[in-house]
């Protein structure tokens, strides 16, 4: 039997090798550093409420393939409907707000945002998104009085 | 070591600190969590991409969520189970075949190379204690694997990541460390 001390030896022994072996890659360090500079302090989150990945095998979507993964997001009296394709390293992303509504919308992702439109059923669709995570802010429409609504963050 | 209470205290104040816009709190966050969530796509074996992605989307909802954490004094377990779910959701989706470890070991060698793996390797300890902990149970190589982030998580932390109760943790890392012992004797 051994005791505390060397349990505790051996597991800072193997701490010391996956430093050593598996460390965390500065670019992703990096990464996380940045990601505070994406937090909005004025909009409304999205929450994700059904992913076509989670738990059905069959509607993955696998990088460099064609299939459609189908995801939804709600917040309050609003749905966001979105379907992702591939297509080679590329994603398609097509979208509707339900109920429809004419809005800017904002597709942030690591490299940079890209903006685009609804039209007059809720609809959007932005091509040659790069894979990896993506973040849908849309509005604020004042018109409406409603702020800004933004989803989860979600890998495409 | 800072008693779990201690630890709790100083992450409630650095998620308080961030939430109001405090840059070098969010880098502490950073310092002190990155090891643990990286801990958990190496346990879960993620690929590369895979890995990249779920780390970085971790950190990017703590963003998102960091002014409206219920407690912010759980902030490590937190990103411990949203690391854990994502990783879980990226495994289900790559049905492609996995790069693991081995793998890159493999292309470096037929590529002529050394990878830094087989640098640190040279090392016979170091060599033998790999090889002893990749030859464990899945469930000890991902328990251990998660103990061993660097800084040390706590308990609570490594429960999170694997979805069983705290209490199971200690009697598991006892058996799978008696385990390591026994195959390097």
């Amino acid at each position: 039997m051994h005791d505390e001390p060397d349990d505790a030896r051996l597991e800072e022994e193997l701490r010391e090798l996956a430093a050593r072996l598996e460390p965390v890659p500065d670019r992703l360090v990096q990464a996380a550093l940045d990601a505070y500079a994406w937090r909005t302090i004025d909009a409304e989150l999205a929450e994700l409420t059904f992913d076509s990945l989670a738990g059905h095998e069959e509607a993955a979507l696998v990088r460099g393939q064609q299939q459609e993964r189908l995801l939804s997001f709600r917040a309050s009296g609003l749905t966001i409907e979105v379907e992702v394709t591939a297509a080679g390293p590329a994603r398609r992303l097509i979208g509707q707000l339900v109920p429809p509504q004419r809005t800017e919308v904002k597709i942030r992702h690591q490299d940079g945002v890209v903006t685009v439109a609804t039209d007059e059923f809720g609809r959007f669709v932005a091509d040659r998104m790069p894979a990896g995570p993506v973040s849908l802010r849309f509005g604020p429409t004042p018109g409406e009085g409603r702020s800004a609504v933004v989803t989860e963050w979600i890998p495409i | 070591m800072p008693t779990d209470a201690e630890r709790s205290r100083r992450a409630a104040d650095l998620v308080t600190a961030a939430a109001r816009g405090d840059d070098a709190a969010w880098k502490a966050l950073v310092e002190q969590f990155s090891g643990l969530i990286w801990s958990v796509t190496r346990a879960y074996r993620l690929g590369s991409a895979d890995a990249a992605d779920v780390f970085q989307i971790t950190w990017l909802r703590l963003a998102e969520h960091i002014g409206r954490l219920d407690h912010p004094e759980h902030v490590g377990a937190w990103l411990a189970t949203t690391a854990r779910r994502e990783a879980l959701r990226a495994s289900r989706a790559s049905a492609r075949v996995v790069l693991t470890d081995e793998d890159a070991v493999f292309d470096a060698q037929e590529a002529g190379g050394e990878t830094p793996e087989q640098a640190v390797l040279r090392s016979e300890r170091a060599d033998q204690l790999w090889r002893a902990f990749r030859t464990l149970p899945a469930r000890c190589q991902l328990l251990l694997r998660l103990l061993m982030a660097t800084p040390p998580p706590s308990y609570t932390e490594v429960a999170a990541a694997l979805d069983r109760p705290v209490g199971s943790i200690g009697p598991t890392r006892a058996r799978c460390l008696r385990l390591l012992r026994e195959k390097l004797a």
